[in-house]
């Protein structure tokens, strides 16, 4: 546990975070105020991700069926009652007369999300390795199946438009901190310790009495609670939801995102979510095409989205634990030097 | 080895390194330019899919945009000399990064305009933002009724124009034509119940077809994809239908109208939009199988209209291919917004956007445009039959 001096660092970097924010979202124009959003959104995403991939050693690829989940569960909730009888006439009488704040739908994200993961997670979770993998991929397709086919609820491939935008900087980053704190206390309770004696090896920890399931449900659930989360934050950022946002390149972007700050660890995930959010963003600009010293480089549209499968090489064939490994940032350590 | 992976660990951290400060300088470019944007250019933004599944849609259109814009900046630009300099972005088919790349293009480049996207789902998503900053955006190719209207309260979206046609205007027009031109009684429909698109002009066009006093004899439904039409042919052919309405993908009408060749159905087919791609006579089972068979369209480029002709032309010249209908419509994009600038005797995005809303009978390679109460294109329907594999117009309606 952190001493006194520790933890009066920590809240004074606490408060100085929080100023940062305060300044951005008053001074920042609605572009850097978008990309902050979305940095502390995949920042959420990529540490839920890391209680499965990162610290239990189950590698799922079914983050996106969760957050589309959550997503569309939230929407549901937060449109207007009179826009909703207008664009999904047919919805069942129950979930027509729903409606909730945001704080409210973003719960029943996280809820139903988890509730989901739970239900798939006691025949999947018996799996390992790439056969997990790949039953998690599974219900990734199955989600995007059913959402664009059950049209009455989910407007089907066209999706729902029209969210009221309830997401902001201090919704973001407030779940963003209070997740990094659950993850950081997680890691040093027995249940951390339970899920990493999994990752190390699952029948050790089991002759050791980890018990399996137990350990392995709690993160692939607690995950998905926050995926959900994620979607909805992200559903109400840009106010349209549609299947096609939760696809397969979307598993994929978070795992590079994980790989590369460094799998199990909180810190990587969260160097991981930024690194990987602005670098496709600086890129963007190059896109365009320019001319440099009079040597023309012609537009190349789609070159940020190669630098995710590039970065993951490279990491790969070099640094294959990641930009900070197994590592975390301690407030001890850096007081130190 | 050790050392190999640290040179290629300096490699990678110094290229990330790069990238980002690349990134960042050439904002910095991008506001320097702005810094002479007043004296003598304006800045339009072009928000286009450029990469992903629809890429090809959004390619074509900004390609013509650019070579409009270019023509302009040739003959001198606009408001007496100022040259437009266009800025052009990816948003790669997602609506999160149309509008993204619609905040930055207003924000950083303060773009007096925008242009783009050419999908429905990802033209509102970006105007969105267009409306937030009141700058008006302009989509050539967005067709679904709700990009300018708001479904719910049925009011115009301010800022939000259009110059193609929305989809019920191609049903109206297709059964029209059907009932007038081809003498049709009794239509079967055949649509794919998986798209959007094949439905809605399924309703519109039974509605219309009945008002005009025709006859729906036969309604098959398929999904996108189906390979056996057969039997939904078969039923049709039993029904004694005179016209068979098509509104589906090519892919879909390619097999459709060969296997109701290959059962003898030598009845009129009419489609839409969808049919238009060179690849429709293959699917089809050959050129003569075609024959006798209509669709609603954007332009034909067989119009003899001498600036369409010159555009295909010059289309050809600078990139050495077709164009096709997205980029006639990306080409009167641009020349409809020069026309509001021109118009409203300034860059300022309040007066272009009441420039546009009143533009009345503009010159368009496609047709000439006026835009109505809704934002939408009042302009010919080209309809296209098929002769021997070639497109040809068949007629133009106005609508």
């Amino acid at each position: 546990m952190l001493n006194r001096r520790e933890k009066t660092c920590t809240l004074v970097a606490l408060a100085l975070v929080i100023g940062l924010l305060a300044l951005a979202n008053s001074f920042l124009n609605q572009y850097y105020l978008r990309l902050i959003n979305v940095m502390g959104i995949n920042i959420i995403l990529v540490v839920s991700l890391n209680f499965t991939n990162g610290l239990t050693g189950v590698f799922s690829l079914g983050h996106p069926g969760f957050m589309a989940v959550g997503a569309y569960t939230a929407a549901l909730l937060t449109i207007p009652l009179r826009q909703k009888a207008f664009i999904l006439p047919d919805l069942p009488a129950w979930l027509a007369q729903a409606h909730a704040s945001f704080p409210v739908a973003l719960l029943a994200a996280g809820t139903v999300a988890a509730i989901c993961a739970f239900l798939i997670g006691y025949p999947v979770l018996r799996l390992r390795g790439h056969y997990l993998a790949l039953a998690t991929l599974g219900f990734l397709v199955i989600v995007q199946v059913v959402v664009t086919n059950v049209s009455q609820i989910t407007r089907g491939a066209r999706g729902i438009n029209g969210l009221p935008p309830e997401t902001n900087i201090w919704w973001v980053y407030g779940i963003t901190i209070a997740l990094i704190y659950l993850s950081w206390r997680l890691v040093h309770s027995a249940y951390g310790r339970g899920m990493m004696a999994i990752r190390g090896d699952d029948l050790a920890a089991e002759a050791l009495g980890v018990n399996l399931v137990k350990h392995r449900m709690l993160a692939f659930t607690l995950g998905a609670f926050f995926a959900g989360v994620g979607g909805a934050l992200w559903g109400h950022l840009i106010t349209v939801v549609s299947p096609n946002a939760f696809s397969f390149a979307q598993a994929f972007i978070l795992v590079v995102m994980s790989v590369i700050g460094g799998m199990g660890s909180i810190t990587g995930s969260i160097i991981g979510a930024v690194v990987m959010t602005l670098i496709p963003e600086a890129l963007r600009g190059l896109e365009v095409g320019t001319t440099i010293a009079g040597f023309h480089i012609p537009p190349l549209y789609g070159l940020s989205q190669v630098i995710y499968s590039v970065a993951l090489i490279i990491v790969l064939a070099v640094r294959p634990q990641g930009i900070v490994g197994l590592r975390e940032f301690s407030m001890r350590r850096w007081l130190k030097n | 080895m050790g050392s190999v992976k640290k040179v290629a660990l300096k490699a990678l951290a110094l290229f990330m390194a790069a990238a980002l400060i690349a990134g960042c300088g050439q904002q910095k470019s991008g506001s320097d330019k702005q810094g002479v944007a007043g004296a003598n250019t304006i800045n339009i933004g072009v928000n286009y899919e450029l990469s992903g599944d629809v890429a090809t849609y959004g390619t074509n259109s900004k390609d013509a945009i650019l070579l409009a814009f270019e023509e302009i900046n040739q003959k001198g630009g606009v408001l007496g000399g100022k040259k437009i300099n266009a800025i052009v972005l990816d948003n790669g088919g997602k609506k999160e990064e149309a509008m993204s790349a619609a905040a930055k293009l207003i924000t950083e480049n303060k773009v007096v305009a925008l242009l783009g996207p050419a999908t429905s789902g990802a033209t509102m998503a970006a105007a969105t933002m267009a409306t937030k900053y009141k700058v008006p955006i302009i989509s050539p190719s967005a067709t679904s009724p709700d990009v300018t209207v708001d479904p719910q309260s049925k009011k115009v979206r301010d800022y939000v124009f259009r110059v193609c046609f929305i989809d019920p205007t191609q049903a109206i027009v297709g059964a029209e034509f059907a009932t007038k031109d081809l003498g049709a009684k009794k239509a079967a429909i055949i649509y794919s119940n998986s798209d959007e698109y094949s439905k809605g002009l399924y309703k519109v066009f039974k509605e219309e077809f009945v008002k005009d006093g025709g006859q729906v004899v036969a309604e098959e439904s398929f999904n996108s994809g189906d390979q056996d039409f057969r039997p939904a042919l078969t039923r049709v052919k039993d029904a004694g239908a005179d016209l068979i309405y098509v509104p589906a993908y090519y892919g879909d009408v390619g097999k459709i109208v060969n296997q109701a060749r290959e059962l003898g159905i030598k009845v009129p087919m009419l489609g839409a939009d969808g049919w238009d791609s060179p690849k429709l006579a293959e699917y089809a089972g050959g050129a003569a199988n075609l024959n006798n068979t209509y669709f609603t369209n954007h332009y034909a480029a067989s119009d003899p209209n001498p600036r369409l002709q010159a555009f295909v032309k010059a289309f050809k010249e600078k990139y050495n291919r077709e164009p096709d209908a997205f980029a006639a419509l990306g080409y009167d994009t641009a020349y409809l917004l020069v026309d509001a600038i021109e118009r409203a005797g300034s860059a300022d995005p309040e007066a272009i956007r009441n420039a546009l809303a009143s533009t009345k009978d503009f010159d368009g390679i496609t047709s000439k445009i006026t835009i109505d109460q809704n934002h939408n294109p009042v302009k010919d329907v080209a309809i296209i039959t098929m002769v021997d594999g070639k497109q040809t117009l068949k007629k133009k309606i106005t609508h």
